[in-house]
């Protein structure tokens, strides 16, 4: 980087639903979001006052929260379980699938876009052929109670940029590495720090891993969720990111940050390897940029409403974000852009 | 020994396989099962789902086995239990929204005036159900959680129905015998004091002096009742039947506890103060909920004590039904709700109505006044009873409050 880089804020969109997942379309002003009113929109961020445009047919259920944009189809998983392929040029309903037997947490796709990846806290991942829909293999290294007792939920799923290795990890920190082609589990490693469990004060926990990403060479598997907390009535603890060489047993490197607060929703490596982003937040959103090497935040902003979901453009440097209430658009200033 | 005095007694524990004497204990001994939601549940995630609403939260609506009532998914088992067992109240209008005002006005059924000492819910069932020889507690409260942990109170009424307060430990402290007295000298002092006391009350007629004696008459059968807090004396089967939470065997602890002549037992959940993340809170908490109340009200019914036990199921208010930006519910009095379960109760009834994003009452307010009567009634306590404080006259339930007519069998 050439010089000290930083974020700002460039646009926000107010919504009176809340916006848990986000996909733009690349080289385009066009974004698709899954809401808290169980529905799929499309906005298109250049014209000057963008209206969402709702997808039809009969749609979730219940709350959006994962999404996948494969060329002009997009596919979204709920807290309803199920998975539902859209066509967006027209934005009508192409296929559902019962794909879990409770909340979706997460919907990915692998970097060739052949397979779809789906996490739910019945604690299974599972692997989809994106074009027919068709199961391929349902897997789980995370026990549905959490050691003190209660129900466990398995929140994060990544894939390597090689296709080669998924991770998943679950509410009381577990993280297990599969391989992609076998599903066999080949690596798994712990963030104890994100789960939350207060076994004096309150009695419940409030965390959990909430994101996960490899690094662009696959080496580095980043982590992400909150620490600890006083009181766990509200997120107000550091922000926690572990990186681990999941493949050695060297100690992660840990980032918290006290100065914004809440959990870190997702993480979107650069191409160099070296930084990355981390979003969430409290009641209020962060965007922060993480240089690994350092250990530490090179540059952060703060947003008016709690981060769910990022997008980023193919350059690095423009970022969507979803959240309560708004969409967000942000930029990296004073550097030069990324190769991809 | 009667019915009432083995009711009295650890050994009604054993007693209640003998069908006869069970028969005997259900006509005369009835108790209370709190279930203390502390730091207030939601209704939204319980009782009274609005799935679809922008405030009804990600999930479901699940049908009970009552035609017409749904709960919210995060309930299965008690969606299964409502038509014979449960009573749904979802138009409790309390107003008071911060927690000690909430915990002080849902314990004692009342506003605070300065002045007098209401006695709480606990206090008032532990006068009016013990047995004068009982030898068991009347009044035992269990708070392990830090937060929010308050203690309830006889009020006015004689300091012998305070609670017992178990807060570290599910087994009372400091009520064993010291090992360097023999049980011997230990009965040899209590008559000794005795006799001193009884001469001593012949010239002084307090009701102070009365409840310090009584207490000290009841010391060895307190002290020999610590069998009853130990879960570890049931079978295996039965602590796994509550499940190992925390939660569970503390309402294991409160069967036992009730089924040997304790009239008001408080087990305390803490904490679902839900400000942030309130659907993950409520996923973890409701499904110990879930499984404990249905278990305990199974046990209950199972040994034929459902009919004379009355489950409440209550916590200093509700939530808000706007969502924040942290995914929590805030406090909220104004429409939220509270369930009641077995004796005097007619299952299979959700009583009252919020409208449709749940922000108001929209039918059949009550306040904590109206489910004070409610409960008294179902306990045959007349609610309209009075005390006198002084020359003063004070109803167990608040002046000009009826009880529920609707959800009484």
């Amino acid at each position: 980087m050439s010089q000290t880089p930083k974020i700002e804020r460039a646009g926000e969109w107010n919504s009176k639903d809340i916006l848990f997942s986000i996909a733009a379309v690349p080289e385009t002003e066009t974004l698709f979001v899954g809401s808290s009113d169980f529905r799929v929109y499309e906005f298109d961020l250049s014209v000057e006052k963008p209206e969402r445009v709702e997808f039809t047919g009969t749609g979730h259920q219940s709350y959006v929260t994962g999404m996948a944009l494969l060329g002009k189809t997009l596919v979204t998983g709920s807290y309803d379980g199920q998975l539902i392929w859209w066509n967006t040029e027209d934005r009508t309903e192409l296929r559902r699938q019962r794909a879990h037997d409770r909340w979706i947490r997460r919907v990915i796709s692998s970097p060739d876009q052949q397979r779809i990846i789906s996490v739910a806290d019945d604690m299974q991942c599972r692997v989809w052929n994106s074009e027919s829909g068709e199961l391929l293999k349902a897997f789980s290294d995370h026990p549905e109670i959490t050691p003190h007792n209660y129900p466990s939920m398995l929140y994060a799923v990544a894939i390597s940029e090689d296709g080669q290795h998924i991770a998943t990890g679950d509410r009381t920190g577990h993280v297990a590495i599969w391989d992609a082609e076998t599903f066999e589990k080949i690596g798994e490693t712990e963030a104890p720090g994100m789960y939350t469990w207060d076994p004096k004060q309150r009695r419940h926990s409030i965390g959990g891993i909430r994101s996960l990403a490899f690094s662009p060479d696959g080496t580095q598997l980043a982590v992400g969720g909150i620490g600890k907390i006083g009181n766990i009535d509200h997120l107000g603890g550091q922000s926690r990111l572990e990186i681990f060489r999941w493949e050695s047993d060297d100690e992660p490197v840990l980032i918290e940050d006290e100065s914004k607060k809440g959990l870190i929703e997702q993480i979107v490596w650069r191409p160099d390897g070296k930084t990355l982003f981390g979003v969430g937040g409290d009641h209020k959103g962060f965007v922060n940029l993480y240089d690994v090497e350092k250990g530490e935040i090179l540059t952060q902003e703060g947003g008016s409403g709690h981060i769910h979901a990022v997008s980023v453009d193919s350059s690095f440097t423009t970022l969507f974000t979803a959240g309560h209430n708004q969409i967000e658009r942000w930029r990296l200033v004073d550097e030069e852009p990324a190769a991809s | 020994m009667g019915a009432a005095g083995a009711a009295a007694d650890m050994t009604a524990v054993d007693a209640l396989t003998s069908p006869l004497l069970a028969g005997e204990l259900k006509r005369q001994q009835k108790s209370v099962i709190l279930l203390w939601l502390a730091g207030g549940a939601s209704q939204l995630e319980t009782w009274d789902p609005k799935p679809g609403a922008a405030t009804g939260g990600p999930y479901r609506a699940i049908q009970t086995n009552v035609p017409g009532i749904q709960i919210s998914e995060l309930l299965p088992k008690m969606s299964q239990r409502l038509q014979q067992n449960t009573a749904i109240i979802r138009s409790l209008n309390t107003k008071i929204a911060d927690h000690g005002g909430g915990y002080t006005l849902m314990d004692t059924g009342r506003l605070p005036e300065p002045g007098v000492d209401f006695p709480h819910l606990g206090g008032i069932i532990a006068h009016e159900l013990s047995q004068p020889d009982s030898k068991v507690p009347d009044h035992i409260e269990m708070y392990t959680s830090t937060e929010g942990r308050r203690k309830g109170s006889a009020g006015f009424l004689p300091s012998r129905f305070n609670p017992m307060f178990l807060t570290d430990s599910m087994i009372p402290e400091n009520i064993s015998r010291l090992e360097s007295i023999s049980d011997i000298d230990h009965q040899q002092r209590a008559d000794l004091r005795n006799m001193l006391a009884k001469n001593f009350q012949k010239n002084v007629h307090s009701s102070s002096v009365a409840s310090h004696n009584s207490a000290f008459e009841r010391v060895r059968g307190l002290m020999s009742s610590d069998y009853l807090f130990d879960v570890e004396k049931e079978p295996q089967s039965a602590r796994d039947h509550y499940g190992p939470t925390q939660f569970g065997q503390q309402c294991l602890a409160a069967r036992r506890l009730v089924g040997a002549g304790v009239p008001f037992v408080k087990v305390a959940r803490a904490w679902w103060d839900s400000h942030g993340q309130n659907f993950e809170t409520h996923r973890e908490l409701c499904a110990d909920l879930d499984h404990v109340m249905s278990a305990l009200l199974h046990d209950l019914q199972q040994r034929g004590m459902l009919e004379n036990t009355l489950v409440i199921t209550l916590g200093e208010f509700g939530r808000t039904p706007s969502i924040n930006g942290s995914l929590g519910r805030d406090h909220f009095a104004n429409a939220w709700s509270c369930s009641l379960s077995g004796c005097g109760i007619r299952g299979g009834v959700a009583y009252g109505k919020t409208d449709e994003e749940g922000r108001t009452v929209a039918d059949g307010e009550v306040n904590a006044g109206n489910l004070f009567a409610t409960i008294f009634t179902a306990l045959g306590i007349d609610p309209e009873k009075e005390y006198m404080l002084g020359s003063r006259p004070v109803p167990v339930a608040d002046f000009h409050c009826s009880p529920i007519a609707e959800v009484l069998a």
